[in-house]
């Protein structure tokens, strides 16, 4: 089962969600696909065994072949090419890649280097659990390469957390795709709602199955509780607002302070994940 | 012509209270223009209960459309698509396009064209506070960056049609295009975190993408009390990189009540601001 944790609003426990779920069940997969601020590792303490640089293309402009016909810049749909009369530049950071300047260049002058923009680490974290985390280096535009990276890696494990972007962009989109199953995690807040009905309207013109937990339950009000029950979409489990909590949280030394009741909301939810995704279910 | 002062409110991490501190400058901002460019998540307009008077689609992107009776299967296009935005069938995968125009290019039939594509809305909205432009990306769209773009720079007209002196704009969280869209050319960044690791960690990385434009920074350690260390560490690196540090806002109950009220924190909670320090903080801003 691939289940993608997101979160509408950012900040309403999505890894505290995913990385508890990990804590928990040593031989599930940690993906962290957030990759402009992948927070996992920082409670999970992996080793890292592998680091992969992820790269995109650019082109570079031979200058002594090129006639300043302009035809490279005319057909770039993001400007990233600016043609003068003397000298033809590529800007690199607009560049999206696509290949085309090459294919209507009448003198061969472009060729495509490539630049790194991030990387994925593969390691174990201090559970004994496999982990895999995608980071982007900072001034980048889009993340998106390093989620296609992590895609397309030998992922055996039956069981994988996917801690996906915030949000719906589309690198939430990018993040979610060939799941099974997706979780919101949200809280009990007018904002985390109204974002909360984003993610379930993208949700459902992916046509993904999902269902919802509610972190700090017991602070905010009961809005969040009302859309879901108007909706029919399940609540797998309600991980209670504390002060002490947060604190731990704070110091990334929560998933050490896991009481026996909040192990047994988590398994819970585990439980519900699994049938949810047609699997049978686990020991509460 | 005055010159219109442009403060972006970001966070790096979501969920540190960007949009209640936005909200709670807003009353005490006079003659200014308010922005929502967190849109992904335009939470601004729940708290200013505004009166939606102008609505725009925003297309801000083209993408490649296939038309099947004139295709002849020579699988050209699919080849040269970067993006695997192309089906076996060849028709489009659309929020796998990036509208680069290199399948219409390469297709001997004509088969593929580009279109505009709305991927959202732009509103302008009445408040008591002034006016408020504001957007809504349809879920699961991409162009963050450019309608961030467009949003600013409609505030922007307002601002300079009604002779208005400063923009006021909630930005979006993370550190990708969305971010650098809301900051370029803005002359104050106030940074909202929170003392946690995650907080502090993404306050370094958005911190070093924010220096590219060389605004002035201020920082706001929001939850204060939420752990000293990592408080201390906040604190320890603002003053390394000589970044003043604002607030610091102890967490507070009443605070997430009056979120849930539909009140602004400042307002609702005008006392426990006032004992922080708030009127010397807007001073600064
Ligand atoms: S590869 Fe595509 S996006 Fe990049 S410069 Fe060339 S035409 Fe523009
Ligand atoms: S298409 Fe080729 S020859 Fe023409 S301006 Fe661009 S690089 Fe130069
Ligand atoms: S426009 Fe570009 S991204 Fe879109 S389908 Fe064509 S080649 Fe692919
Ligand atoms: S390149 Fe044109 S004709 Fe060839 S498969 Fe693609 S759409 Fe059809």
């Amino acid at each position: 089962m691939k289940a993608a944790i997101l979160s509408g609003k950012g900040g309403t426990g999505k890894t505290t969600v995913s990385t508890h779920l990990a804590a928990l069940f040593p031989d599930a997969l940690y993906v962290d696909m957030d990759v402009e601020e992948p927070n996992g590792d920082l409670f999970l303490n992996p080793e890292w065994n592998d680091r992969i640089p992820v790269s995109v293309i650019y082109p570079e402009i031979d200058n002594d072949k090129c006639t300043h016909c302009r035809n490279c810049a005319a057909f770039c749909r993001f400007n990233a090419l600016i043609a003068g009369k003397a000298l033809t530049i590529s800007m690199k950071e607009i560049c999206h890649g696509c290949g085309g300047c090459a294919l209507v260049c009448p003198s061969d002058a472009i060729r495509y280097r490539e630049r790194i923009i991030g990387y994925v680490s593969r390691g174990i974290t201090r559970f004994g659990s496999p982990i895999i985390s995608g980071k982007m280096d900072v001034g980048e535009f889009s993340g998106v390469p390093l989620i296609d990276r992590i895609r397309t890696m030998d992922r055996t494990e039956a069981l994988q957390i996917i801690d996906s972007p915030p949000g719906t962009s589309c690198t939430t989109v990018a993040a979610v795709e060939g799941c099974d199953l997706a979780v919101i995690v949200t809280e009990p807040t007018p904002f985390a709602l109204s974002d909360m009905k984003r993610t379930v309207e993208m949700l459902r013109t992916m046509k993904l199955p999902f269902a919802v937990v509610i972190n700090k339950a017991g602070m905010g009000d009961r809005g969040v509780y009302d859309y879901c029950r108007d909706e029919s979409i399940d609540i797998l489990g309600e991980i209670p607002f504390s002060l002490e909590l947060a604190g731990a949280y704070a110091t990334g030394v929560m998933l050490d302070s896991v009481s026996p009741q909040l192990q047994k909301e988590y398994r819970k939810i585990m439980d519900g994940m699994k049938r949810k995704a047609g699997m049978p279910g686990v020991a509460v | 012509m005055n010159k219109i002062k442009e403060t972006v409110v970001i966070s790096g991490k979501g969920g540190t209270g960007k949009t209640s501190f936005t909200a709670s400058l807003v009353p005490f901002m006079d003659n200014a223009v308010f922005a929502d460019c967190d849109v992904d998540a335009p939470n601004l307009s729940i708290l200013l209960e505004g009166e939606t008077v102008e609505e725009e689609e925003f297309s801000g992107l083209q993408r490649a459309v296939h038309n099947s009776s004139l295709c002849s299967g020579c699988g050209q296009c699919l080849a040269s698509c970067r993006f695997g935005a192309i089906k076996g069938d060849f028709s489009v995968h659309a929020p796998s396009c990036e509208g680069c125009a290199v399948c219409v290019h390469v297709c001997p039939e004509n088969a593929m064209t580009l279109e505009d594509a709305v991927v959202g809305k732009v509103y302008e909205s009445e408040t008591i506070y002034g006016p408020l432009v504001h957007a809504s990306l349809i879920p699961g769209e991409e162009t963050s960056g450019r309608l961030v773009s467009r949003v600013r720079g409609a505030a922007r007209e307002l601002a300079e049609a009604t002779g208005r002196t400063g923009i006021l704009i909630d930005g979006p969280p993370g550190i990708g295009c969305a971010v650098i869209s809301s900051v370029t050319g803005a002359d104050s960044v106030c940074i909202v975190t929170e003392p946690t690791l995650s907080g502090l960690y993404d306050l370094k990385r958005v911190y070093s993408m924010v220096l590219r434009f060389n605004p002035a920074v201020f920082i706001i350690i929001n939850k204060a009390d939420l752990s000293e260390d990592v408080c201390r560490d906040i604190e320890d690196f603002a003053a390394e990189n000589g970044v003043p540090v604002l607030m610091k806002i102890p967490f507070n109950k009443k605070i997430v009540q009056s979120l849930s009220n539909r009140e602004i924190p400042s307002v609702a909670e005008a006392d426990f601001f006032e004992n922080l320090g708030w009127k010397k903080a807007l001073e600064t801003i």
